[in-house]
């Protein structure tokens, strides 16, 4: 195409109106020429006229030629069709409004879906090559493969002897830290950190330099380095704080740096402390270091895992005894992060798939009645020199400006759905998930918009240019909607199909998370207010003052008025932390420490069991006679009494904690509790031990308190005896116990809520769709239905006719659909507790639930048809 | 007229023909109807529903161009005639014909 071309082009599209006015009048002085001609030819001017007319042929179908022989026929038609079907779709508002709000809400959810899933599976973490990032674990082999966590010299033994990794870090993961700036005790989130984890994730401090080796000895180690929002928050950005002292948890540290804005690792922590341990006080037993390292250039996980392996077994025939039973494992640090995400979000957005399939069944219904509707008009155009391909993509382009009115409104929407989405999340979203907008999501949303448009608008557009032109002129013709309706109904069977299957999904969701909140946790977790509270080693020295802290805290809180009893615990359950240790049972054999029995150790105060509603089934609680000096005592679980005396009463036998060959003294069994679940409501983890606190007097508990009337009225009172006891010390995590049991099933619960939503609303779609199609086939049938009553057919006949034919539709449709949630139910597997995917109950229940939607579908336009007159029925036409 | 010779003007015979008639001077489209008949001794006819779009076509491919212009009658027509382009391309397409043309005379005389 060269440059005049083009400017013809140009001038042909910008100047449609004056080339079309051209065409009039060359065709105009071509009728004038004849019509004198065969005046000339002794003709009277009208029979000129009319012969000049016939002997002309189609004149518009002439310029109509001549149009597209310009060449801009393409653009020119586009732009017209387009401009002509915002024309037709205003005018037919209430069709568009209802397809662009069904499109908007199938494009909606699955956008937001999209975004969320998008924040934790895919957007790139946010660290520089953050796929080279690997985390390393250590791992029991006979426990089935449960995470230990590092041990430090294991870990020192790697960093040296690795030839994989450019770099290697440990820390503590995410703990709490006191800061005392400008007066009040604010707690901060932080971590203990190794030397070199900022540049393990290449990430340097914008002011100040981050740990020297040295610092990770613990004489040298009154270092501390800060976020760049803890730095805003309590410093005022002010760049002269590099050197000067600040007191954290009671201890005086020197502020070395400023990391950049938005940085933060792992999760939230915006402060970093030099781990600062030695060999000596972290042995090779003591497991719970997590472990970041960064793959060489060109280095795959597979290999770095081999060597790993090698250097674990290295490690092991040097020291048989405490590395007994470990193995390491090595992962990206994507999939350790987002690993328990992955699979709820990919059958999450398989859910909303199906919905937006749905949608587009239901609005490719609408639009194949609407083309019904619409027969003459195509007919007419096509006599009027319309090609197929014209009105097809007449129908394709309003197809698709549905779509993108609806996409848009749908992305809307999606930001609206994704921020509800995020605040029904009741946990601290870790800092690498992201959430905002990015180009992936729109690209996303554009590319489901057309596909959209395309599916719903490809079924309308064959079937309407297939339209016979003569048959559907002539005056009544119905000759094509047999075909449309068998279309319609393979629509309608295909919706149900599909609305069966995200039923039965959410069904077994739902019945999932109904046996979830059902589960006997072993506690009483009603009335009960939980806060936690880390006493500062530096200011705490001693065992004594940690002990009668809690002591003196715990019995002030008791005399509160409302307040029945209160203790403390050093691991609350379902709060998220444990404490696992080895047990050794006096007469059993001594395993080496991978092999030994792992129990859940909770240290406690007395009265903690009644504040609790844990059973106290035999022997005592602890009291305030069980101190430091005092025989060494213990409180098993009943899962434990079984398992070593089945027969007998375990009381007075004695156990020990830690690993075997440490020879930690040997405590008395004292009392038999129920069992609680400490780690998840979904299962019986390890069985649990409880110690008194006055003889492990650890510095952090968690208090609880009993309350007799709404346990959030006590929270003021708490925080006022905790701040007389101690004004430095923060009080956090401060929640009732029912609110953490149902934090720690947000999971489970928020996949329960999303399907059930989802699958109602298929449900709805699939409702409408049905009696679309119902309605439409007595509309269309009006005649036939009189030509049956005339002929003796009862009104019950005709109802039973219709509501046979929507409920066959029906039958075909829930067949198909229990075929499929058989097939597709199964994924749902790792996310179903103590529900079969295929339970036979949810199918039979939602199949019914399902029928009877469908047969009140039926029902309106059924009635609708026992009541045809049929003398006006056969009037009409 | 007849089919075949239908068929010939779709495969742009009547493109031909409108370009020689042209190579002798402007015209418009009613003329160039007028004379197809005249000169052909009424044996070809072409209607107006092909010659416009034969016309326009052409004149987007560049081979003609038209302007506005009085007719015999007074009136004011739409005159096309032959660009430098359109002028090779009868050159060209006209010495195709007289191959082809020439070659089937020889077939239906010596065969």
């Amino acid at each position: 195409m060269n440059l005049s071309d083009l400017l013809r082009r140009w001038r042909a599209l910008t100047h449609k109106a004056e080339m079309d006015q051209e065409l009039d009048e060359e065709m105009r002085f071509h009728l004038e020429r004849d019509v004198e001609q065969n005046i000339r030819d002794g003709m009277t001017p009208e029979d000129a006229r009319y012969a000049a007319l016939r002997s002309f042929g189609g004149v518009d179908q002439s310029k109509e030629e001549c149009r597209s022989a310009r060449g801009v026929g393409l653009i020119d038609n586009v732009v017209r069709d387009i401009s002509y079907s915002v024309r037709v779709l205003f005018k037919s508002y209430a069709f568009t409004i209802v397809v662009i709000l069904t499109l908007a809400l199938g494009i909606g959810a699955n956008t937001a879906i999209f975004s969320f899933a998008n924040g934790i599976l895919l957007r790139p973490l946010p660290y520089p090559e953050s796929d080279r990032l690997a985390v390393i674990d250590e791992i029991a082999v006979n426990e089935g493969g449960n995470s230990m966590g590092v041990a430090y010299p294991n870990f020192l033994d790697w960093r040296e002897q690795n030839t994989v990794f450019e770099g290697m870090a440990s820390h503590f993961g995410t703990g709490r830290f006191a800061m005392t700036a400008g007066g009040t005790p604010s707690e901060i989130r932080g971590s203990r950190v190794t030397c070199g984890l900022f540049e393990v994730l290449h990430v340097s401090p914008i002011l100040g330099r981050t740990f020297s080796i040295d610092e990770d000895r613990p004489e040298e180690d009154a270092v501390v380095i800060l976020g760049y929002d803890l730095w805003q928050r309590s410093f005022g950005g002010n760049p002269n704080v590099i050197g000067q002292k600040v007191i954290i948890s009671s201890r005086p540290r020197t502020i070395i740096g400023v990391m950049p804005r938005g940085f933060r690792f792992p999760e939230v922590s915006e402060l970093w402390v030099p781990l600062a341990v030695t060999s000596k006080m972290y042995t090779r037993t003591d497991h719970g270091l997590e472990t970041i390292a960064r793959l060489k250039d060109g280095v795959t996980i597979a290999q770095a895992q081999t060597e790993m392996k090698n250097i674990a077994a290295r490690i092991y025939e040097q020291n048989p005894v405490t590395n007994e039973g470990l193995d390491v494992t090595v992962t990206s640090l994507r999939e350790n992060l987002s690993g328990s995400y992955h699979d709820g979000l990919l059958i999450l957005l398989g859910v909303v798939g199906f919905v937006l399939l749905v949608a587009c069944v239901n609005v490719a219904n609408l639009m194949l009645a609407r083309a019904t509707a619409r027969q003459k008009e195509f007919a007419l155009r096509a006599a009027l020199g319309a090609s197929r391909w014209r009105i097809m993509r007449q129908l394709l382009i309003e197809s698709m400006l549905l779509a993108i009115a609806g996409g848009a409104l749908g992305f809307v929407l999606s930001i609206w759905a994704l921020h509800l989405l995020l605040t029904a999340i009741p946990i601290d979203l870790p800092f690498w998930m992201n959430f905002n907008l990015d180009l992936r999501v729109l690209g996303f949303t554009l590319a489901i918009t057309l596909l959209t448009g395309l599916i719903f608008g490809a079924v309308p557009a064959l079937q309407t240019s297939r339209v016979d032109l003569n048959d559907t002129l002539k005056e009544g013709g119905r000759g094509n909607s047999g075909v449309r309706s068998r279309a319609r109904s393979l629509l309608v069977v295909s919706e149900i199909a599909m609305s069966l299957v995200l039923l039965v999904g959410a069904g077994l969701m739902v019945q999932s998370f109904l046996r979830l909140r059902r589960v006997n946790i072993g506690l009483n977790p009603k009335n009960v207010l939980t806060a936690t509270l880390v006493l500062p080693r530096a200011k705490y020295t001693q065992d004594e003052q940690r002990a009668a802290f809690f002591k003196q805290l715990t019995e002030r809180v008791r005399t509160l008025p409302g307040v029945e009893e209160a203790s403390a615990t050093g691991t609350l359950p379902l709060g998220g932390n444990n404490w696992g240790r080895s047990l050794t049972v006096e007469g059993y054999p001594v395993a080496p420490v991978g092999q030994a029995p792992s129990v859940q150790h909770t240290v406690v105060t007395p009265g903690y069991f009644r504040t609790m509603g844990i059973t106290l089934l035999t022997g005592r609680d602890f009291n305030d006679a069980d101190t430091k000096d005092s025989q060494n005592v213990t409180i098993i679980d009943e899962r434990l009494a079984r398992q070593y005396w089945p027969n007998q009463s375990p009381l007075g036998k004695r156990v020990r904690f830690g690993p075997p060959e440490d020879n930690e003294p040997w405590f008395t069994i004292v009392g038999v509790v129920s069992a609680v679940r400490h780690q998840r409501m979904q299962e019986e983890t390890r069985p649990s031990v409880y110690l008194p606190h006055q003889k492990i007097p650890v510095g952090g508990l968690t208090l609880v308190a009993r309350t007799s009337v709404n346990p959030h009225d006590f929270i003021g009172a708490v925080r006022r005896e905790v701040a007389q006891l101690d004004p430095d010390l923060p009080v956090s995590e401060v929640a009732t116990m029912e609110e953490v049991v149902a934090e720690s099933i947000w999971q489970p619960r928020l996949y329960a809520m999303l399907f059930a939503v989802f699958a109602g609303g298929a449900l709805l779609l699939a409702v409408i769709g049905i009696y679309g199609v119902m309605a439409f086939l007595v509309q269309t049938r009006t005649h036939e239905i009189g030509v049956r009553m005339a002929l003796g057919a009862t009104a019950r006949d005709v109802f039973r006719l219709i509501v046979g034919r929507g409920m066959k539709l029906t039958a075909v449709g829930v067949m198909i659909g229990v075929g499929g949630a058989i097939a597709l139910t199964r994924l749902m597997h790792s996310l179903l507790f103590n529900t079969s995917a295929t339970d036979p109950f949810t199918f039979i229940l939602i199949s019914v639930l399902l029928s009877l939607a469908a047969f009140f579908a039926c029902y309106i336009p059924a009635r609708r048809a026992a009541k045809v007159d049929p003398l006006v029925a056969l009037r009409y036409e | 007229m007849s089919k075949q010779l239908a068929d010939l003007y779709k495969q742009g015979t009547l493109e031909l023909l409108i370009l020689r008639l042209l190579s002798s001077g402007n015209l418009n489209g009613w003329d160039i109807m007028q004379r197809i008949q005249l000169v052909s001794g009424e044996v070809l006819s072409v209607t107006p529903g092909a010659l416009y779009p034969a016309l326009h076509r052409l004149e987007a491919r560049g081979l003609i161009s038209a302007s506005w212009g009085p007719s015999d009658n007074n009136r004011k027509a739409k005159f096309y005639g032959l660009t430098a382009r359109g002028r090779k391309q009868l050159d060209t397409q006209r010495k195709q014909w007289e191959q082809f043309s020439a070659a089937v005379a020889l077939i239906l005389r010596d065969a």
